[in-house]
This record gives C-alpha cells, sequence and structure tokens, in this order.
C-alpha cells in the first residue's frame, strides 16, 4: 500500500477509535454515564441555586441530567417523590415533618435555604400596615396575622416572634392567604398583620407597610427554611446518584451564596419576577451544611403549638440508609 | 349595524377598565389600566414561553374534548337504543352525574400530578355528561314511526344505527359538543391553574406568585379570548351541521 | 296491593339500584386488599367517614360552604334573571352587550379567584362572589333566550290591553321563559358546586373544598376520600331537590311536552 493509503487508514483507525472512546464516556456503563433525575422546586427565589448549578454545569460534572420540575405549592411537592415520579423535591421543612409524622419515610439530603439570620435583613418577615398601633409581636395578640399555610412554619415561627415579645400565641387569630394577595389585603387593612417573604415584602414595603418583627430570625439561628429531599426507599435503592446530588447541591448552594449577582440574573428566567423586583428583594442565605438545630426547634415548637400529632423522628430525618 | 353596535359595547368595556385604575378608586397595582394590560399582552406574545403554554392548554383541551365526545356518544347511541339498558343505568348516570369533578383535584393531583393525565381526567369526567345527557335524549327523539320501519325492512343494529339513529343524534350531540367544549376549556384551565400542569393557568399562576399582576391580568384576558374562540367556533360547528336546529336550542330539556 | 304491582315495583328498584350496588361491590372488592396509600380499602373509608363528618366538622365546615353556595346561587339567579330581562327586551340593549358578555362569561371563573381575593380578600365575600361569577351566565344567557322566544302574538295581546309591567313580568314573562331559565339556573347549580369548592381551595379557614386540600396536604387520604364521596352525596342531593322543585314549578310544561310527544 502506498504510503498515503497507510495514512488514511491510520487515520480511520484513530478516528473509529476515538468515536467508540466517545461513545464511552457519553452513554457507556451504567452509573457512571449521565443519570437522569428530575427534581420538584416552587418557582421561587430560593430555588435559584439548582438552576444555577445546572447552568454552570455542576450537576453535569457528577454525570447527572437534571429536570426542574416546577410546582404549585409547598405540600403538592411531596406527593411526586412519595410516588415515585420524582427522584428529588424542594419543599419547607414543616412540611416534610409533617409528612414524616403521617407516616412518609422522607430523608432530607440537601439544605435548601435559609433565612440570613439578621435582625432588619431577611427574606421574610411579619409587616403591619404603616400607620398599624402594631409595634411589636406581642401586640399581635387578639389580632388577625395571614400566613401562607395554616399548620405550618408561618404560624410556627410568628407564634415564635410573639413568644420572644412576651405576648401569648395563642391568642393569635391566622388566617390562611396567599402571598400574592397578601399586599392588597394589608393595605385595605383586611388583615392585621401578615407573614410575607419576598418579592412581596418589599412591594408591600413600596406601599407603606412596617415590618413588625423579622419572625425567621426570632425562631432560630439561620433558621433552615426549606431542604431537598427524597424517600429512605429511593436513597437506599440508588445511594450513589444521592451523593452525586448532594455534591452537586454543595457546589450550587455555595456559588449562589457567594454570586449574589448571578442568582439575580438568573430568578427572572424562572419565575416572573422582574429584573427590577428582584434587585430590591433580600435574598435568602444558602448554607452548604443541613441545619439540624434549627429543624430540631422548628420540630419541639410545631408540637407546642399543637400543629404537630406527634414527634418528628430527626435522626431518621437526616439520616442515609 | 348590529356589529357597530357590538364594537361600542366592546369600546365602552376597554374605557371603563382604563379610567377605573387611574382615577385611583382602585390601586393600580392590583387593577392595572386596560392599556397597561394590554402592552403587557404585547410583550407577552413575543415569548415562547407563551405558545408553549397556549399549546399545552390546547393540546390538553382537544384530547380530553375527543375522548369525552368519542365515549359519550358511543355510550350514548348504545344505552339509549335498549331500554333495559336505559333503565338500568339511569340512576347510576343520575348518581355520578353531578358529583362535582373539581373533588377529584387533590386525588388526581397525588396520583398522576402535574401531567396532562391529571388534566385529562379531570375535563374527561366533566365533559363526558354533557354529550352523554345530549346524546340520550338525542336517541330518545328518533321518531318511533322510523324505528319501527327499519326493523320491519330487517335492517341490522349497526344499520339502524347508521340511518336511523344517528341523523336524529346529530343535533343533539353537537349541542353536546358545545356544551362540552365549554366546560372542558374550564376544567383544563382549572386544572391548570390549582395542580400546576403546563398551560395557560399554570402562568397566572406563576405570574402572581411572582408578584407580576399585569401579567396575571394579561393571562385572564387571553383565557377569556380562548373561550371566546372555542364558544364561536363549537357554535358555527353546530351551525354548519344542523343549520335549522341551533338558533331553537340552547341545550334540550325532558 | 296486587302481586302484578308488587312485581313491577320490584323490579323498578332492583333495576333502580343494581348497577350501582354492583359497583359499589366492585369497588368495596377491588380495594379491600389494598396497600396502596392512595387507594385504601373502602371499608376503611366507610369507617373514617363517620369520624371525620358526623362531629363538629359538620359546623364548622359543611354549612358555612352549603350556606355560601345557598347565597351565591341564590343571589346570581336574581341578578341573571332581572339583567336577562332586560337585555332581553331590548333589541339595541342586546346587540349592545352581547360582545362584552361573550368575553365575560368566557373567563373560567377560577381564573377570577386571584382577582376577587385582591378586592375583597379572603372570607366569605371572595367565595361568594367567585359563585356568583359563575353561576349568573347560565342563568343570564338563557333568560334572554327565554325572553326573546316569548310568543309574540300573546305579546301583542298584553299591549293592547295595556297591562302593566309588574302584571307583564308575572303572569308572561316569567312562566313563558320559564322551562329555558329552568334550564339555566340547572346548570347554574352544577357549575355553583364547583366553584364553591375551588373557591374554598385557595385560601380559606373553613368549608369543603379546604377540608379535602387540609386532607391531602396532611396525607391524610381515607378523609380526603370520605370528602370526595361527601361532595357527590352533596350534588346529588342538590340535584334532586332541584329536579323535585322544577316539577313543580314547571308541571304545566312537562304536561305539555309530553301530550305533544305522546300525540305525533
Amino acid at each position: 500500500m502506498r504510503k498515503s493509503g497507510r495514512q488514511m487508514v491510520g487515520y480511520f483507525a484513530l478516528a473509529v477509535c476515538l468515536a467508540l472512546a466517545g461513545t464511552a464516556v457519553v452513554g457507556g456503563q451504567p452509573g457512571s454515564a449521565q443519570d437522569k433525575i428530575t427534581v420538584g422546586i416552587i418557582p421561587i427565589t430560593d430555588c435559584a441555586p439548582i438552576f444555577l448549578g445546572k447552568q454552570k454545569g455542576f450537576f453535569a460534572k457528577y454525570n447527572l441530567d437534571v429536570n426542574i420540575e416546577s410546582a404549585q405549592g409547598g405540600a403538592e411537592l411531596v406527593n411526586p417523590v412519595v410516588s415515585g415520579q420524582r427522584e428529588f423535591g424542594f419543599s419547607n421543612v414543616s412540611s416534610l415533618l409533617i409528612a414524616q409524622t403521617r407516616g412518609l419515610d422522607l430523608v432530607a439530603i440537601s439544605a435548601g435555604a435559609s433565612s440570613t439570620g439578621e435582625q432588619g435583613r431577611d427574606f421574610g418577615a411579619i409587616v403591619a400596615p404603616g400607620d398599624s398601633p402594631i409595634k411589636n409581636a406581642k401586640d399581635l395578640e387578639g389580632k388577625t396575622v395571614a400566613v401562607n399555610n395554616l399548620n405550618n412554619i408561618g404560624d410556627t415561627s410568628v407564634n415564635a416572634s410573639v413568644r420572644a415579645a412576651g405576648g401569648d400565641p395563642s391568642k393569635v387569630k391566622y388566617v390562611e392567604l396567599a402571598f400574592p394577595a397578601m399586599p392588597a389585603a394589608l393595605a385595605d387593612k383586611r388583615i392585621d398583620a401578615a407573614w410575607i417573604v419576598e418579592p412581596f415584602l418589599t412591594i408591600t414595603k413600596e406601599h407603606g407597610a412596617k415590618v413588625v418583627a423579622w419572625n425567621l430570625v426570632d425562631t432560630s439561628p439561620r433558621l433552615m427554611i426549606a431542604a431537598y429531599f427524597t424517600t429512605r426507599k429511593y436513597a437506599k435503592e440508588h445511594p450513589d446518584i444521592v451523593k452525586r446530588f448532594q455534591e452537586a447541591m454543595k457546589e450550587s448552594l455555595a456559588y449562589a451564596d457567594s454570586h449574589n449577582d448571578e442568582v439575580r440574573a438568573i430568578v427572572p428566567t424562572f419565575t416572573r419576577v422582574s429584573k427590577e423586583m428582584i434587585g430590591k428583594s433580600t435574598l435568602p442565605r444558602w448554607p452548604t451544611e443541613m441545619n439540624i438545630k434549627s429543624t430540631q426547634t422548628l420540630a419541639d415548637l410545631a408540637l407546642k403549638d399543637g400543629l404537630l400529632a406527634k414527634k418528628p423522628d430527626l435522626d431518621a430525618f437526616f439520616k442515609l440508609p | 349595524m348590529t356589529w357597530v353596535r357590538g364594537i361600542g359595547g366592546l369600546i365602552g368595556l376597554a374605557i371603563v377598565l382604563e379610567a377605573v385604575p387611574r382615577s385611583g378608586a382602585v390601586s393600580p397595582l392590583y387593577f392595572p389600566p386596560f392599556s397597561t394590560i394590554m402592552v403587557a399582552l404585547a410583550e407577552e406574545v413575543e415569548r415562547a414561553s407563551f405558545w408553549s403554554a397556549l399549546g399545552k392548554t390546547l393540546e390538553s383541551w382537544a384530547l380530553g374534548l375527543a375522548i369525552a365526545v368519542c365515549a359519550g356518544a358511543v355510550i350514548g347511541i348504545a344505552i339509549g337504543s335498549s331500554a333495559l339498558l336505559r333503565e338500568t343505568t339511569r340512576s347510576t348516570i343520575e348518581f355520578l352525574r353531578p358529583i362535582p369533578s373539581v373533588a377529584l383535584i387533590p386525588l388526581v393531583t397525588l396520583l398522576f400530578g402535574t401531567t396532562l393525565k391529571s388534566n385529562l381526567i379531570l375535563v374527561v369526567y366533566a365533559s363526558f355528561w354533557q354529550v352523554l345527557i345530549q346524546v340520550l335524549y338525542g336517541v330518545q327523539d328518533v321518531d318511533p314511526l322510523a324505528r319501527e320501519t327499519a326493523r320491519s325492512y330487517r335492517l341490522s343494529r349497526w344499520e339502524q344505527i347508521r340511518y336511523v339513529i344517528w341523523p336524529t343524534t346529530l343535533p343533539y350531540l353537537m349541542t353536546g359538543v358545545r356544551l362540552a367544549a365549554a366546560v372542558a376549556l374550564i376544567l383544563t384551565i382549572t386544572a391548570e391553574l390549582v395542580i400546576g400542569t403546563p398551560g395557560l393557568g399554570k402562568e397566572l399562576f406563576l405570574a402572581q406568585t411572582s408578584g407580576a399582576y399585569e401579567i396575571m391580568y394579561v393571562y385572564v384576558v387571553v383565557t377569556g379570548i380562548i373561550g371566546v374562540i372555542v364558544n364561536v367556533l363549537a357554535r358555527a360547528l353546530e351551525r354548519a351541521v344542523m343549520p335549522w336546529h341551533s338558533s331553537l336550542r340552547t341545550e334540550a330539556m325532558p | 296491593m296486587s302481586s302484578d304491582r308488587a312485581i313491577q315495583i320490584v323490579r323498578q328498584m332492583a333495576l333502580a339500584m343494581g348497577l350501582p350496588a354492583l359497583l359499589f361491590v366492585a369497588w368495596w372488592i377491588s380495594s379491600s386488599g389494598s396497600e396502596s396509600i392512595f387507594f385504601p380499602p373502602l371499608s376503611n373509608i366507610l369507617r373514617t367517614f363517620a369520624d371525620v363528618w358526623f362531629s363538629p366538622r359538620i359546623m364548622h365546615d359543611v354549612v358555612p360552604s352549603l350556606v355560601r353556595l345557598f347565597i351565591g346561587y341564590l343571589s346570581a339567579v336574581a341578578l341573571g334573571l332581572a339583567l336577562g330581562i332586560a337585555i332581553g327586551a331590548s333589541r339595541r340593549m342586546r346587540q349592545v352587550i352581547e360582545p362584552v358578555l361573550e368575553f365575560l362569561r368566557a373567563i373560567p371563573p377560577p381564573v377570577l379567584v386571584p382577582i376577587f381575593m385582591l378586592f375583597v380578600g379572603i372570607g366569605d365575600m371572595m367565595k361568594m362572589l367567585v359563585i356568583i361569577s359563575g353561576c349568573v351566565w347560565p342563568v343570564l344567557l338563557n333568560t334572554v333566550a327565554g325572553v326573546r322566544a316569548l310568543d309574540s302574538v300573546l305579546e301583542e295581546v298584553i299591549r293592547c290591553y295595556r297591562i302593566g309591567m309588574v302584571a307583564r313580568l308575572w303572569y308572561f314573562v316569567l312562566p313563558g321563559a320559564s322551562p329555558q331559565i329552568f334550564a339555566g339556573m340547572r346548570q347554574a347549580l352544577s357549575i355553583g358546586i364547583i366553584l364553591m369548592v375551588i373557591s374554598e381551595m385557595f385560601a380559606a379557614s373553613n368549608g369543603l373544598g379546604f377540608s379535602l386540600v387540609q386532607f391531602q396536604r396532611s396525607f391524610a387520604i381515607p378523609e380526603m376520600w370520605t370528602g370526595i364521596i361527601l361532595l357527590g352525596l352533596i350534588g346529588i342531593l342538590l340535584a334532586f331537590i332541584f329536579r323535585f322543585v322544577e316539577n313543580w314549578m314547571l308541571a304545566w310544561y312537562f304536561g305539555l311536552r309530553r301530550s305533544q310527544r305522546e300525540s305525533s
């Protein structure tokens, strides 16, 4: 064969080898290739890290092809995970504790979002109309306070603020009202106060409301308000995927916590919060480690307030099989 | 002349919707003026997410409606043409029919989550009855003489249905389709709003959750427009199939 | 009672009860050993039914829901009748307002829930407004159709005799349009039940829809099923009551149709 012919064969062989190697990397052995997972989230700022992480390739780095689906509310995120429709979910911690006491064997695997822990600057607070006689959480006794979900973190944390101010939480009247309706209800004085989160906190402050107390801060230092979770069954059957998800989430959370500007850029892409509004909002904190202590506090308070029927098993909640 | 008056009415509505928020009677943040909503609408239709949501809603609506109509027509004709079946199923139909399909929302959310199946179950369950009831009326309206004649000519069951029952039932079926089309749209959007299946209802919810009140109103307007189009098309279909019936019919009465 | 009549009654009852009983038994059997969280055994569900509903919950949830439905429905009927008669009577008014009405009624009422929430808050008013916003349309449109279809000869006669507005309404318009109006009221009733449930699923502190959602959220599945069954029973009961009232008020009309059918 002539020299150029041999070269051709050589190049051809090389090409075939590269192609084979390429398929081995991309679609080769199970377990180390891209595993498809679906994560259920709520379209709120708190979930920015997972979007940011996907965008930055943190999940791809751990060979995870993550499909993010958004749902209508905190409690509606647990069911798809339990039924196996989704592998992972994002939910507020109180809902997860309630689910556990109802017999659903869930395990928290990553922090979701946390309060800033700073009085005076958090992403959620108890607000009242600007000219309201309510000056602190103790004045909430006998008043109507709106929370987005009854028997959940809203009333637990508001109760904590009332106690911290020396008041009696049982005298507070709670009503359920979706966050978007709270600014209007406050402006028209149809409710006396509300627990409200961003971006509605900014909206309502722009319309004259005042902050009465920082309830998440009052409940526990750096309160972990939400977490990513899965079922124990899934964790037992796919420990490797869970571990990789945790690593990818850690990187995503750390990145989001230290790159707030990129968070503010990505939030308008999965919510309808305008760039202007997210620019003015206070962002939550995103710790890489789960806050077991604050979860314990939440559980104790919920039990004390009668919102939980029985004591949640926190060992089981945080321990992977 | 009539349509001029109609346009006048619509313009009047637009003027009211513009003036009330601007006058300060209602805070513009919670009820933006008409012009603001229109501007937001123009911006919204440029987004791919709008068209994808619209497509999802229409897909769920059309599929659910088709299933309900086919099931309603087939089952209706089958039950209607046999006195025994009619008697046996009458109480069951009267039991099941008034059950509000929205009662199934929590169950369906648990079972199927935010998938098309959730929508379809709600849509089909609600729309099916509309079609079934109308078809049952239609089959009963068949001229007994024609039916007897068909039987004396020993037409097979299938031929009886095709030549005697079907033509009489068709206008009733069309009414059923019209009623079912409206119900199907309402249930689709309700499912999207409450459960979160992708579609116009979900976009509305998303806008509301994000505090983007103008965009929320955009989707209210859009669902209204879609509803009008569906009603107009359904009525046109009804007219096309049976020109002389539609003007007299709103719903078959016992 | 002759044995023939007795047999006839038994036969009718068997036919009426047959299929439902069969379905009930089928549900019981197929779910009896069920371990699925979402489809508990029917025996469980029925056992929980009494615990859940024959309790303070009747006063706390069921009664408020029904009261809101009642008030909303009747208000919608009154509003639909009033507007329908006014619009149906004047051709010009109808032409002006028809497109506006077409648009407004095409908006699915649940979509209006967030809007009403902004305006009137979260209480009974919001829920009743939602019910009214959905129920008024069938009544209104059917009233308009009914008024339009009134016998024009009769109308001329009434005008000749210079019969006053009130008498005209009471003796001519309402009775003449009543079959159509009742058809509209029947549609409105099923819409009303649906909206009663939906309005409580969003933001409420009591009600049937609220209970249903709370059960679902706290994963109290058998309780959730009892809620579904209860809603079904309420739907059936209200439909039954409506039919009773309709038969009573429209007895003349049904008799007329029956004789027309039989003579043809």
